[in-house]
């Protein structure tokens, strides 16, 4: 009996550590407050996991629902990878939040797929609209300019550098050209130190091409790569050097299984000397790397000098298909990605506003934050395109070819373009 | 008069039977409503053209085996049932034999065998998601096997980043977890050979080796079988560890039909191609199924 009780115990305690949500360990968020006023009750569903954002999302929800009585918004987390798996169900049985968050790329599908419902007519006389950056906004449109959400934050990938090493290797300048970062990358490894020049993600996800694409789209001898032509004559450059880092040992092929957060860590910790990083990461950076060195960031030098390409990243808010009360659902998100709050966001969660009359004041991270700006000018779209997916597939296996099987980036590239050259024929990419 | 009679009992043995029929609805409506609509649906689905763009419109149509003969030209899907079998074979050999050997042993009635075999059971317990967090962490370049192998002098194995290598590593995770699984089986079985026939046998001069081929394991062929076709069955249908040890890769090369079939309908949205690789998984389940009742059918008209 008393076995059976220990053991009962044991695995209560196991099970428990398994419900634990991932965010128990940040400090405590503050909570969501409760529905008093008895109002209309809105579900949204969100993947913001880092601590800055979880906490946003309750902060500005608990605004709303103090601000008005109309209805109460009550923001679930559900992890990312979880939450596409509900939309593609949700497509056939219908069960859907009101409100839901999704990955900008993703959109295009979840619109094709009948996810979101087209609430063109409510923002048709919303002149707020023409505030947004046409970039993030063209995502949450589907072919024929309908609109099934809004844009909520924007971010793109930058150089990270760690100052100390690069001045250690004799280096007085960021690299600003393909040319100068790969010899940067070639002085700051250190085999001894355990130090790679160099760390990214090409995990076989979105997360992967999202920061592969840059060193594809780049610009070499003045001509600027395009998704639709991979066997282009520089196509192949950029995908080229970074098969060279794996290759000579200073980037690791571990890369294949890292996430963003992961080559962000192993720029933190010291162990890569340049890292590609998101604008989220300017909100715990500085304490991440704790004094341990000193950081910059940069933008990224993917090609001709003077010239740079990135993606754009970020998060779209989608009225969902069968949304209890569309009217409210729409003037929340009117209200959420109004400049004042789109301004209070991007400081607080360390994102970027997606409309231009949004001005957010950091106080922390200045430069950074303008770099991730000025880079937005460089950065690419993914898509919008309903089979984005199938697209992405392609980019992260060339990559993972060349890293792992030492194919040559040429020939990896010209294998996806034959998939995706099609799919492109078919239904083309907007113009950007 | 006993005509009557007759006549009243095999009335009340027709009842009888007719009420057994009742007895079984409730199961057959539910395996029909559970188990026989989602397959019979995607036995549909396979064969339509249901994708991204068709599925809202409800426009897909019928392009019979067009899906299935797309599969069976494209090199990663002929990589992914090589993996599949691989993965199933390399586990099963090795979980059984390790987990019978450990059978044996812990057979034994030893101080201390009940407990360790009790703590054995862990692996099998934790959830396998756990299990793939675990083996990620395990097999990282500078990762604890690495450390261990270095000991002996072996240089680190690029376990996870080589396409030759996840295959090996994963495999040792799925093993760690069907080991215990397999020794519990076989010593349930172990249990139900009677001592007497040992007894008998050693009077008759028979050695330790001997007993084992001529009596352990004939004896047990029942619960082998059992063993060998659950452990089939659970390896073949393999999702979870994948999916969170290696997502499937570097570049497919721990994708198995499982993880496969879910990229392709929940990452691509090619809903129908997703629904036909399911269907390549049920069917190869099925001869193998087939194959089991066949043997055990055999072996009931053997006796």
């Amino acid at each position: 009996m008393k076995r059976k009780m220990v053991s009962v115990l044991l695995s209560m305690a196991m099970a428990a550590t398994l419900a634990m949500p991932v965010l128990a360990d940040d400090a405590a968020l503050t909570e969501l407050a409760p529905n008093d006023k008895g109002a209309e009750e809105l579900t949204l569903w969100h993947y913001f996991d880092a601590s800055a954002d979880a906490q946003a999302i309750i902060d500005f929800c608990n605004e709303y629902n103090q601000l008005q009585d109309a209805v109460y918004i009550n923001p679930t987390y559900v992890s990312r990878q979880e939450l596409m798996n509900q939309y593609t169900i949700g497509a056939v049985s219908g069960e859907l939040p009101d409100i839901g968050m999704v990955d900008s790329p993703d959109m295009a599908s979840y619109i094709s797929l009948g996810v979101f419902e087209d609430v063109s007519d409510k923002f048709a006389d919303w002149d707020e609209i023409e505030n947004f950056y046409p970039g993030p906004l063209s995502s949450c449109k589907d072919a024929d300019g309908k609109i099934y959400g809004l844009p909520q934050n924007s971010n793109c990938l930058c150089l990270a550098v760690n100052m100390d090493v690069l001045k250690e290797a004799g280096i007085e300048e960021i690299p600003a050209d393909l040319d100068a970062f790969k010899e940067a990358v070639e002085k700051t490894t250190d085999a001894e130190q355990s130090r790679y020049g160099f760390a990214m993600s090409a995990v076989s996800t979105e997360e992967g091409t999202f920061q592969l694409l840059p060193w594809i789209v780049a610009t070499h001898n003045g001509t600027k790569t395009s998704l639709s032509d991979l066997t282009a004559a520089d196509a192949a450059t950029g995908l080229d050097v970074l098969g060279g880092f794996v290759a000579n040992g200073q980037m690791s092929p571990e890369c294949v299984n890292w996430t963003q957060a992961d080559d962000y860590n192993q720029f933190c910790a010291g162990k890569a000397a340049l890292a590609e990083i998101g604008t989220w990461h300017l909100a715990t950076i500085a304490d991440d790397v704790n004094g341990a060195f000193e950081y910059k960031v940069a933008l990224l030098p993917t090609g001709d000098a003077g010239t740079s390409s990135s993606t754009i990243g970020g998060e779209n808010f989608g009225i969902c298909t069968g949304c209890k009360n569309v009217d409210e659902a729409t003037n929340f998100l009117k209200w959420f990605m109004s400049a004042e709050q789109e301004a209070k966001w991007a400081v607080q969660a360390g994102k970027l506003p997606i409309r231009s009359d949004a001005e957010p004041v950091y106080d922390y991270e200045e430069e950074g934050f303008q770099m991730f700006l000025d880079e937005m000018n460089y950065a690419l779209a993914r898509g919008p395109h309903a089979e984005w997916p199938s697209i992405s597939e392609q980019i992260y296996t060339a990559a993972q070819k060349v890293f792992l099987n030492g194919e040559s980036a040429a020939d990896a590239l010209a294998a996806a373009n034959e998939v995706i050259a099609p799919i492109l024929e078919a239904n083309p990419l907007p113009e950007q | 008069m006993a005509a009557i009679a007759k006549q009243k009992t095999r009335g009340k043995k027709n009842r009888r039977e007719n009420e057994g029929y009742a007895f079984i609805l409730p199961g057959i409506i539910y395996m029909i409503l559970v188990v026989g609509y989602p397959i019979v649906y995607n036995f549909i689905l396979s064969f339509k053209d249901t994708n991204v763009q068709n599925l809202a419109k409800g426009t897909s149509v019928f392009i019979g085996l067009q899906n299935y003969k797309e599969l069976f030209s494209n090199p990663t899907f002929l990589l992914i049932l090589k993996n599949t079998f691989i993965f199933t074979f390399g586990s099963l050999v090795f979980q059984f034999t390790i987990g019978y050997l450990l059978a044996l042993f812990f057979y034994k009635r030893f101080t201390l065998a009940g407990p360790i075999r009790g703590l054995m059971l862990i692996p099998y317990m934790m959830p396998m998601a756990v299990t793939g967090l675990l083996g990620q962490n395990l097999f990282l370049q500078d990762g604890l096997i690495n450390e261990i192998l270095s000991w002996f002098g072996v240089g680190a194995l690029p376990w996870l980043t080589s396409t030759a290598t996840a295959m090996v590593a994963v495999v040792i995770m799925n093993c760690w977890v069907g080991i215990p699984f397999n020794m519990l089986l076989l010593i349930s079985g172990l249990s139900n050979v009677p001592d007497d026939v040992y007894e008998a046998s050693a009077i008759d001069g028979a050695s330790k080796i001997q007993q084992f081929f001529r009596i352990t394991f004939p004896l047990m062929k029942d619960a082998i079988l059992a063993v060998l076709m659950l452990g089939f069955i659970y390896t073949f249908r393999a999702f979870d560890l994948m999916f969170i040890m290696t997502a499937g890769g570097p570049l497919n090369s721990t994708d198995v039909l499982g993880t496969y079939s879910y990229m392709l309908s929940f990452t691509q949205y090619q809903f129908s191609k997703g629904s036909a690789v399911a269907i390549v998984l049920f069917l190869c389940l099925m001869v193998i199924g087939i194959l089991y009742l066949i043997l055990i059918v055999k072996g009931e008209k053997d006796e």
